[in-house]
């Protein structure tokens, strides 16, 4: 069979629909499960087998891993939460991960134990990973390997129309363009033309995802900045609002922080968090995406 | 032009690795190309030799070398692909930012100029995550790509980023190149210029070209050809070029001899190419920029 009689969308290859989930690692799961919890996610579901806890807000997902291996071949997770994976809903899950290999991904070795399911997955950018899940519709991923906790709401409401807008990552000098590269073959995501941006940090290359559910934004260090640490990775989330001062209204109540001094100031666009646990924000971006 | 554009190469000297880069850095360069040998050979394993290189203070200019690589079919692609993530990896812990592959001499290996360039593009996307970014080299006994013309084709082809040249002095003269074709290429896709000359005026076999190739390379000035491989520096000056060179110079005499001997001789090419090439006034180099690597 060949890709083009199984893809009848040439611009969407795999048939990316969207985040499934957003995965976290860090050693510290109960501080930053509060620091969640301020941001309107609900801890709904645990791991049946590791110390991995599922929370959600609306359409989003998000895992939280503290297991001691927490991603197949890497460290141990730190204190500071790090943004580990992300995992994209596509048509087929398997066929998704042959293709990726054959253009030249590098294959995540499975975690899966007995009886749980085997979510394939490839490397991205630092040491993360990207998951293909094809299970979101009818059955989800959630049902097999997690156990739900009681007396917790399975489909917990949004904060203000929270959802997941986009991930930020950071690149070295020089590197926009292979990175860029990297998602468009693989994955068939688009730039944007230079000067459309969301948010309040309008910096970097924006790339829209081909099913147009969300955005990548690839960050290169800031001209000057030779003496600061600037590794490549996933830096943070940016959470689409279809009215940002009402949400940073709604999070201010729960006592979430915004930083706001400089160009960094609430506003209509956009907002950020301040740094949680030595290293986690949160932005705020005005959306126009319909989840 | 001055020392800071020319590193030493590994396979140019006797002795542990430990003894090539000391020899390396006293005999005043800053950079050094590496070869997967160097890794796996040394008697405390590979952590020890990256430490050591890391230690010596010494760039990577660079590593080598993945052959055979592109064309393949079927099993013996999935084959030559563990072979280089292998090398991938080895080259992104050992904190190089160029992989050298060099065209293929398989006799399995297709020569359509598609095939060749889809199998370098995967290369190159696999060596995105890592950092890297790969260096195409025509050998001039390579099977379909013997010519650096050849080689762009097949990198213009490709279309990626970090997939560009490698541009080899011994290989332009042993093929009798013309420069001209320089014309055609991108400076900015020119990853690394190796050089080397030899003895003899001319190689019209292959066989003497491998011969002369893996034996009887000289640097820069000490053999027959010095004219021309000036000219090929102040032509890459010319033409915008600001990376890497690095001497290649595979010798089996100079592999008896102290590292510190030959060390002295490639700095003695050193200041013969930049007196040849900078008699006209250079721009001082930029280095590309490109953050360093922490840890």
């Amino acid at each position: 069979m060949t890709i083009r009689e199984q893809n009848p969308e040439p611009n969407n290859p795999l048939g990316i629909d969207g985040i499934e989930f957003i995965e976290y690692a860090t050693s510290q799961p109960q501080a930053f499960g509060s620091v969640l919890q301020s941001m309107g996610f609900i801890p709904i579901a645990r791991h049946r087998s590791r110390e991995v806890m599922l929370y959600r807000q609306g359409p989003m997902n998000l895992i939280v891993n503290a297991h001691p291996d927490a991603l197949p071949r890497m460290s141990a997770p730190t204190e500071t939460p790090e943004l580990k994976a992300i995992a994209l809903r596509v048509r087929d899950a398997a066929f998704a991960w042959r293709h990726s290999l054959d253009l030249g991904a590098w294959e995540m070795p499975t975690r899966a134990s007995a009886m749980e399911l085997n979510i394939p997955g490839i490397h991205g950018v630092g040491g993360s990973l990207i998951y293909f899940v094809d299970r979101y519709k009818d059955f989800s991923i959630y049902d097999v390997d997690f156990v739900p906790l009681p007396g917790s709401e399975a489909r917990p409401l949004a904060l203000a129309g929270l959802h997941y807008f986009g991930v930020v990552q950071t690149i070295r000098s020089d590197r926009t363009d292979d990175w860029r590269e990297f998602y468009e073959q693989l994955f068939g995501f688009t730039v944007l033309p230079e000067g459309k941006f969301f948010g309040i940090l309008p910096k970097g290359t924006l790339l829209e995802s081909p099913c147009r559910k969300f955005y990548l934004q690839l960050i290169e260090p800031p001209p000057g900045s030779d003496d600061i640490v600037w590794d490549e990775g996933l830096l943070r989330i940016g959470l689409g609002a279809p009215d940002v001062r009402a949400a940073v209204r709604i999070l201010k109540e729960r006592g979430v922080v915004f930083i706001d001094r400089g160009a960094v100031q609430p506003s209509e666009k956009g907002a950020l968090t301040q740094v949680y646990l030595g290293g986690v924000t949160f932005e705020l971006v005005k959306s126009h995406l319909q989840p | 032009m001055n020392i800071e554009n020319f590193g030493m190469d590994t396979i140019t000297l006797a002795g542990p690795l430990e003894a090539k880069l000391r020899a390396v850095r006293e005999g005043g360069f800053t950079q050094v190309m590496l070869s997967a040998r160097d890794l796996v050979e040394h008697p405390q394993g590979e952590a020890a030799a990256i430490a050591a290189v890391r230690q010596s203070g010494l760039r990577v200019t660079g590593f080598q070398v993945l052959r055979d690589f592109e064309g393949l079919p079927g099993h013996l692609h999935a084959y030559k692909l563990d072979i280089a993530k292998a090398m991938l990896a080895m080259c992104g812990a050992l904190g190089s930012e160029v992989l050298l592959v060099c065209s293929s001499t398989s006799t399995h290996a297709s020569g359509d100029a598609e095939v060749l360039s889809r199998d370098l593009r995967k290369l190159a996307t696999l060596a995105v995550p890592l950092g890297i970014r790969v260096a195409y080299e025509a050998l001039s006994w390579g099977k379909h790509v013997s010519e650096f013309p050849k080689a762009w084709e097949i990198v213009a082809g490709a279309d990626r980023a970090n997939l560009g040249l490698a541009l080899d002095s011994f290989h332009m003269l042993a093929a009798r190149t013309g420069l001209d074709e320089l014309d055609l290429v991108d400076p900015k896709k020119v990853f690394i210029v190796q050089l080397a000359d030899f003895m003899w005026r001319e190689l019209p076999s292959l066989e003497e070209r491998i011969n002369a190739a893996r034996h009887f390379r000289v640097f820069p000035g000490e053999g027959v050809h010095g004219p021309e491989v000036a000219g090929l520096v102040r032509r890459l000056d010319d033409m915008g070029y600001r990376g890497d060179y690095s001497f290649e110079v595979f010798n089996d005499d100079f592999v008896q001899l102290p590292a510190h001997v030959v060390a002295a001789r490639a700095r003695q090419s050193v200041k013969w190419l930049t007196d040849q090439v900078s008699r006209r006034s250079l721009p001082i180099r930029k280095d590309r920029p490109r953050a360093k690597q922490s840890g």
